[in-house]
């Protein structure tokens, strides 16, 4: 028995990989492999406790075997046979070689380098898209290179972002804090507002792991959400909003505190005064008034009594910043278009003065109305949050004392997402800044930086701009340097200020706008032409894009698609070839993993890990990184890729000053020679040139660290380094960015932008958010009374990023959790509307329906439906059966709905009735 | 010695079903089947509400009913509490799936794959040792097997610790040996208050819950509203326990025909005692008793999931009832067929007595099901011997409606019966059977209180009164009775058949309303 025991213990085979699949990684496991076969996966634990969630994955990451051996897999390339695209068409998809694939592809890529990247209208006339929020850049190996090496491409068409994604927080985090996206320090906080963010299902391992952590030790989380998530559950306490009034709430909590508590005492004033723009004066044009000689805003100083420009405010000045009264100053403000007014002796206020009065009448009992909850849980939420923040108080962290504030606010994506969306993370950030709660141990933190420079660090994005404040990449809203036409489809630089022009704007901007274009583009605006050849990487726009079954019919005129495929899809049912690319499990990649990350990745550590092929590719499937060399030899730019793998497209610069592992630029690559380069590269960085290794040494090892300091968890040390102000609660450069950009608009007569034109105010006003979903309705010809339900949808952990809608494995453990086998209704509305549990159901909105059978629960508010994960599959193998429905065909694709970020929220008014057809008794249960 | 068991802290557990993935992965368990499985429970009502996540699965109970009703040994306890699964002694009779009321075993009966065909992992990992047999949580043994021999500690060590655990991604489930005071699990255990599930059971179940968070929230104790009829008859509440199908129509069949046949031998050779009928005849009716004792058998043989190792069946005899009532069976047939060829009193009493005592064996095979509420109740004992004597008296009245005393003994069994089962009825709620199965009850108690109990209670007492028409209403009698048996059993065993729920005697305070946790104001 024990010499058994022992010899299969070593003779057990396991590989290091990392999981791929959502942005809260990568994770570690290993993979048992016999014969050439993966049969079991599990926790890396050899990382012990350098990974905060001391080496686990979730449950997406047990799906990767199943994923890997699925039946249903495309394993060969194919092509269409039927020329006609649509879902009504059989794409009569025939396998080809893999020569013929590259042939058709790069053939007609080829055409389009000999007729020019863009077209007519100056749209490039190739297209891609990803989708998986940046994940694919863990599984797509050095095709970032390729795209990087092409030129111009449009990757503004979008797979769902701007109501799947954190867009307004995206957008507003990272000009505020460097916060592309945003979380709360768990590990050193005691209490969270959180509204609609379910963090137990999208915040990794990492998440589960430090909000378990913090709960067992007392951390007192607030779910404000219109139904029970999976962490509502978990939160001390659920308060049932309505949807879409969360900035009602935040605003009813702050107006507790400044006008029915004393914020003097409770209040960090000195981080107001010091670290946010709240004793800036405010002109009458409300702008900030300025020094008429240096342009300088001016703070009223009580000390000496007179206005002085911010900077002189400096420790140890024995100047008193004026956060209240009103003053009566000489200045000039600096207004929109280089226009400005010049003022002798005016009375002016500082801008948290106006945020005083701005915030007036935002009552409890106010908000009580608009959320549909009670005032007292407002005033009580208002009270426990500053009783907790503790404000003075300090932590030391690695020998350094930082100021600690142990309250933090979370935002989900419904409520971040769309109108409404400015002023919720604009109270959240500002709450924050209330009790100089933002970024400080405790507190709420930025993850990461997207649209800022560097990518891989957020400290270092932290660079002096005008004011006091950090600099922000705006694109340009002047007259001389607006960009008039739309240089992608999308036009994020010309509409949206705010989105920057960094690798990752594109998909930032309002990438639904090109689908909604496609079929009737507003007018004025350039002719909305095809991409010559659209790229779809492994992403399916036709089920999770808002009104997915509008972008489905989009995606059918399109005159060529390549899509790689993992199975059929509805997205790639309409493509021309498909290739298959080698998945999870079967091919090669390096990736960096740990630093500060989504959800709450933040480690004491950072470094790469490896992704390697465990089994072989299934039938002839590639690995990417191959691909993408194939391509770029076939299309002539085999130099230009190369020499981006070296500047660290796919993954790390090759070459440095203190090190060159770079390939020769004119000879074609294996993916293999190319990741060795690379793990070289990544590991003398990683070491400063104290261990180097290659490829294999990660095929052994799985993963290489170094420590990285806590304190870079934080961005406040940087700014007080820098000497920086927190751009808060005042928006002078969005109202200035606003009037300008209001003005390009009508100067090129264009019109229809004019109510997201609206939102660029410096202190934003609470609109009645709902009813613009409500209104919608009308706008169809539709009467608003015949949708009397809110339709929502919440993550799924199990699904989520996964690809693994296919894999029956996944759906059984996901039955497990309630939602994802139907719609969740208030059992009280169900019985009155005669539905039982299970009973088919139909939900339909002014602009699509959606079928599936009734779950009946208490924890969702009886004006409310949720609709858990993305489905409605039609063409997926094994998910086309599910029958469970889905939020995107029912959420409208319109103007009206896209806010002046871009975004839309996923939500919609519906009706909910009992599905007496045929076709749902034919549909029964689930497989 | 050691005790391995686990404590879940329901504070932490998300839900997520990592635990449950990766105890397949790890356990290579097929389609449709979680040793570890992680329940969505809601309790409350709008607007106030809380949810919870339920870790279950096997609980290693310190005194588990699965064990001794196993007639195969198949399942057992270790020393150091593990319950433990030889799949190739299990004959996959069900017992210990019944007897379970944590509802963690399972029998799969096709090898299938999760798209049909199974894949090249799932015919790599395979185990077709554990098809037809009972499955359940083995808190990986393997690896606390692996634990001695490579010097590492259980719960300590990964590698010698059950997947759920090791793969948790809330530090949720914690896995050790109780008796080990500086275990991990001894000190949650001790430092915070925790419950058993169905302690009232009196299984010990090794897996002890968390609830509170001490110092900022105590546990919330289950409100009336969480567990009442409504809440308790909703079909999609985890809470709520299915219908068992692990025994069905085959092994009703059993209990019917073997409590009808075995009554019947009692009947005939109490009747042959007092003279009513001669030794022929009671050959006879043991001759047919057997024969419809054997049907029942057959019903039974067909339901086990190993047939060629159905003589695995007779292993047991100092715990399994099943075992004991498949000796009696051995005892029975030889003296039924002794009795033919050797007449003798002796033999003719050895046949009665086993053929009592096989009536009893099926009394308490139902009555140790632990797992099913219906069947656990104290009246089933009683109430299957005295249904079996009734359905034995009443197939005699049907062969010898004219024996003396019979119709006084009817009338007197079917008052027995009806008194027992209004009992039953009365007492069915604070039993722990839950509303579901007493909707099932329900169906049935006019029926067969009508044609089960008062109607041959009437008939026999007409037999009394009309001496002349006693053979035709005694038949008619006996009729109803055997119907009326027939309609309890089958109901019983098929229907009225709900597994025990799960339970949440004390939950974390948190949700809506008035279930949220205590307003927080202060830190210290």
């Amino acid at each position: 028995m024990t010499e058994t025991a022992k010899a299969k213990r070593s003779e057990r085979k396991t590989v290091p990989v990392y999981c791929n699949q959502c942005v809260c990684g990568p994770d570690l496991l290993r993979v048992e492999v016999e014969n050439g076969v993966a049969l079991r996966i599990e926790p890396n634990l050899d990382i012990g406790a350098a990974h905060p969630a001391h080496g686990r994955v979730c449950v997406k990451a047990y799906g990767m075997i199943q994923k890997t051996y699925n039946p249903n897999r495309i394993t060969q390339p194919m092509k269409r046979s039927n020329p006609k695209k649509g879902k009504e068409h059989e794409p009569g998809f025939v396998a080809i070689s893999w020569e013929e694939a590259f042939d058709l592809v790069a053939g007609k890529m080829n055409e389009i380098l000999a007729k020019g990247l863009t077209d007519e209208e100056g749209y490039p006339r190739l297209a891609a898209s990803f989708g998986g929020g940046g994940t694919p850049t863990r599984y797509m190996g050095s095709f970032p290179a390729f795209l990087s090496a092409w030129g111009p491409m449009d990757l503004g068409f979008g797979s769902g972002q701007g109501a799947k994604c954190y867009h307004s927080e995206h957008l507003y985090g990272e000009f505020w804090h460097r916060a592309f996206t945003v979380t709360v320090d768990s590990p050193n906080c005691d209490y969270i507002i959180n509204c609609g963010n379910n963090q137990e299902a999208s915040s990794g391992v990492t998440g589960v792991w430090r909000q378990a952590d913090a709960r067992v030790r007392g951390l007192k989380r607030v779910q404000v959400e219109p139904h029970l998530s999976v962490t509502g559950a978990l939160s001390a306490e659920w308060v049932p909003i309505r949807p879409k009034t969360d900035a009602a709430f935040l605003y009813g909590v702050i107006h507790r505190i400044l006008h029915e508590r004393d914020w003097r005492t409770l209040c960090d004033v000195r981080f107001l005064s010091d670290d946010t723009n709240s004793p800036y004066l405010v002109g009458p044009n409300g702008y900030f008034l300025r020094d008429t000689v240096s342009g300088k805003p001016l703070i009223w100083d009580l000390a000496s009594n007179r206005a002085r420009p911010f900077d002189e405010f400096t420790s140890g000045s024995g100047t008193e910043p004026a956060l209240e009264g009103s003053f009566t100053v000489a200045g000039m403000e600096q207004g929109p278009d280089g226009q400005s007014w010049q003022h002798e002796a005016i009375i002016v206020k500082p801008s948290f003065q106006l945020l005083i009065e701005h915030l007036a009448t935002c009552t409890p009992e106010w908000a009580a109305a608009e959320c549909d909850i009670e005032a007292s849980s407002i005033r009580r939420v208002a009270d426990e949050f500053v009783a907790h923040a503790r404000v003075g108080a300090t932590i030391e962290i690695e020998g350094e004392t930082l100021p600690h504030r142990p309250v933090g606010i979370m935002l989900g994506k419904g409520v971040n997402n769309g109108w409404g969306g400015y002023q919720t993370v604009w109270a959240r950030t500002l709450l924050a800044c209330l009790v100089g709660a933002l970024e400080v141990p405790g507190g709420t933190l930025g993850t990461k930086v997207r649209l800022n420079r560097p990518a891989d660090n957020r400290l270092k994005s932290v660079k002096a701009g005008p004011d006091g404040f950090m600099a922000y990449p705006f694109n340009a809203t002047t007259k001389e340097d607006w960009q008039a036409k739309p240089h992608i489809r999308n036009g994020y630089k010309m509409l949206v200020p705010l989105s920057a022009n960094s690798p990752w704007s594109s998909a930032l901007g309002p990438a639904h706008l090109p689908w909604l274009f496609q079929k009737k583009p507003p007018n004025p605006w350039p002719k909305q032409t095809l991409p010559d050849m659209w790229i779809c990487y492994r992403t399916n726009p036709a089920i999770s894009s808002w009104n997915a079954p509008f972008v489905a019919e989009r995606i059918a005129e399109f005159p060529f698609t390549v899509a790689f495929a993992y199975t059929l899809d509805e997205t790639n049912y309409m493509a021309d070839v498909l290739l298959p690319d080698a998945t999870d499990i079967e091919s090669l990649q390096l990736s960096r993993i740990g630093g500060t990350g989504s959800g709450e990745q933040f480690w004491h550590h950072q470094g790469w890990a490896i992704r390697q092929s465990v089994v072989p590719p299934a039938g002839e499937c590639r690995d990417m990184t191959d691909i993408a060399t194939e391509l770029a030899k076939r299309t002539g730019i085999l130099r230009r890729y190369n020499e981006s793998i070296n500047r660290g497209s796919a993954a790390t610069a090759l070459k440095t000053e203190a090190f060159d592992y770079s390939l020769d630029p004119d000879v074609a690559h294996t993916a293999e020679e190319i990741w060795n380069a690379v793990a070289k590269a990544a590991s003398h960085d990683l070491s400063e040139g104290k261990e180097v290794h290659g490829i294999d040494w990660f095929r052994e090892h799985g993963f290489m660290l170094r420590e990285f300091s806590q304190l870079d968890w934080y961005l406040y040390p940087e700014m007080k380094r820098k000497g920086l102000r927190f751009e808060l609660p005042y928006q002078e450069n969005i109202k200035r960015h606003g009037a300008q950009l209001a003005t390009r608009m009508h100067e090129v007569g264009i019109a229809w932008w004019d109510s997201q034109l609206e939102e660029y105010e410096a202190l934003p006003n609470y609109k009645r958010f709902p009813d613009i979903w409500t209104n919608y309705a009308s706008e169809v010809g539709r009467d608003p009374a015949e949708f009397p339900f809110w339709a929502l949808t919440a993550r799924s952990m199990q699904y989520a990023w996964g690809a693994n809608v296919g894999l029956p494995l996944i759906q059984e453990v996901a039955q497990n959790i309630v939602g994802h086998d139907g719609i969740i209704i208030n059992r009280s509305v169900a019985r009155r509307l005669g539905i039982k549990n299970g009973d088919p159901i139909v939900l339909e909105s002014a602009s699509g329906k959606t079928h599936g059978r009734a779950t009946l629960r208490e924890g969702i508010r009886p004006d409310t439906v949720l609709l858990i994960g993305q489905f409605d599959h039609w063409a997926t193998p094994y998910a086309k059966n599910l029958g469970v429905g889905s939020l995107n065909s029912l959420t409208p694709l319109s103007l009206s709905t896209t806010d002046g970020t871009g975004s839309g929220a996923d939500l919609i008014r519906v009706s909910v009735k009992r599905d007496d057809s045929p076709q749902a008794v034919a549909r029964g249960r689930q497989p | 010695m050691k005790r391995y068991g686990m404590v879940v802290d329901l504070n932490r557990c998300v839900g997520c079903q990592t635990c449950t993935i990766a105890c397949k992965h790890a356990n290579d368990t097929p389609p449709g089947v979680q040793w570890r499985r992680v329940l969505d429970v809601e309790v409350g009502t709008f607007p106030s509400v809380s949810r919870v996540f339920l870790v279950t699965g096997c609980q290693h109970c310190a005194n588990p009913p699965c064990v001794p009703v196993c007639p195969t040994g198949a399942t057992r306890q270790r020393a150091d509490g593990l319950v433990t699964m030889t799949y190739d002694t299990c004959i996959g009779c069900g017992s210990c799936a019944v007897a379970c009321p944590y509802q963690a075993r399972t029998i799969v009966h096709e090898k299938v794959g999760y798209y049909g065909e199974k894949t090249r992992q799932e015919k790599k990992t395979a185990h077709d040792d554990r098809i037809n047999v009972a499955n359940k949580c083995t808190f990986c043994v393997e690896r606390i097997d692996e634990a001695e021999v490579l010097g590492l500690i259980p719960g300590v060590d990964a590698e010698v610790t059950p997947a759920c655990s090791v793969s948790c991604i809330a530090k949720a489930i914690t896995f050790g040996d109780f008796n080990d005071k500086a275990a991990q699990v001894s000190e949650l255990a001790k430092s915070n208050r925790s419950f058993q599930m169905h302690a009232q059971l009196g299984t010990d179940p090794q897996i002890k819950y968390l609830y509170e968070i001490p110092g900022t929230t105590p546990g919330r104790k289950a409100e009336f509203s969480d567990t009442d009829d409504e809440a308790m008859s909703d079909a999609s509440n985890p809470l709520v326990g299915a219908r068992q199908t692990f025994w069905d129509y085959r092994a009703a069949m059993n209990f019917i025909l073997g409590g009808m046949s075995s009554g019947l031998a009692i009947l005939a050779w109490l009747a042959h005692s007092s003279g009513a009928i001669d030794t022929g005849r009671l050959h006879v009716i043991n001759l047919f008793a057997a024969f419809l004792m054997a049907i029942g058998l057959f019903f039974v043989f067909l339901k086990i999931g190993r047939k060629a190792r159905f003589l695995n069946v007779l292993l047991r005899p100092h715990s399994s009832w099943m075992t004991r009532e498949t000796w009696c069976v051995a005892l029975f047939y030889p003296a039924v067929a002794a009795g033919f060829l050797w007449p003798h009193p002796v033999i003719d009493l050895i046949a009665a007595l086993s053929a009592a005592a096989f009536l009893v064996c099926q009394a308490r095979i139902l009555y140790a099901s632990k797992g099913i509420p219906t069947w656990r109740a104290p009246l089933i004992p009683s109430m299957l011997v005295a249904t079996g004597l009734f359905e034995g008296l009443g197939l005699f009245a049907l062969l010898d409606g004219r024996v003396a005393g019979l119709a006084l003994a009817g009338l007197a069994l079917a008052v027995v019966n009806a008194r027992l089962w209004r009992r039953y009825l009365l007492t069915a709620r604070e039993e722990g059977i839950g509303p579901l199965s007493r909707h099932d009850l329900a169906v049935i108690a006019k029926p067969l209180l009508v044609l089960g109990h008062v109607a041959p209670a009437l008939l026999f007492a007409l037999c009394l009164v009309l001496p002349q028409s006693a053979a035709t209403l005694a038949a008619l009698a006996g009729a109803a009775a055997v119907a009326g048996g027939v309609l309890w059993k089958f109901v019983m065993i098929t229907r009225a058949c709900h597994q025990q729920g799960f339970a949440l005697p004390m939950m974390p305070q948190r949700g809506s309303g008035e279930r949220a946790a205590p307003k927080r104001l202060a830190l210290d």
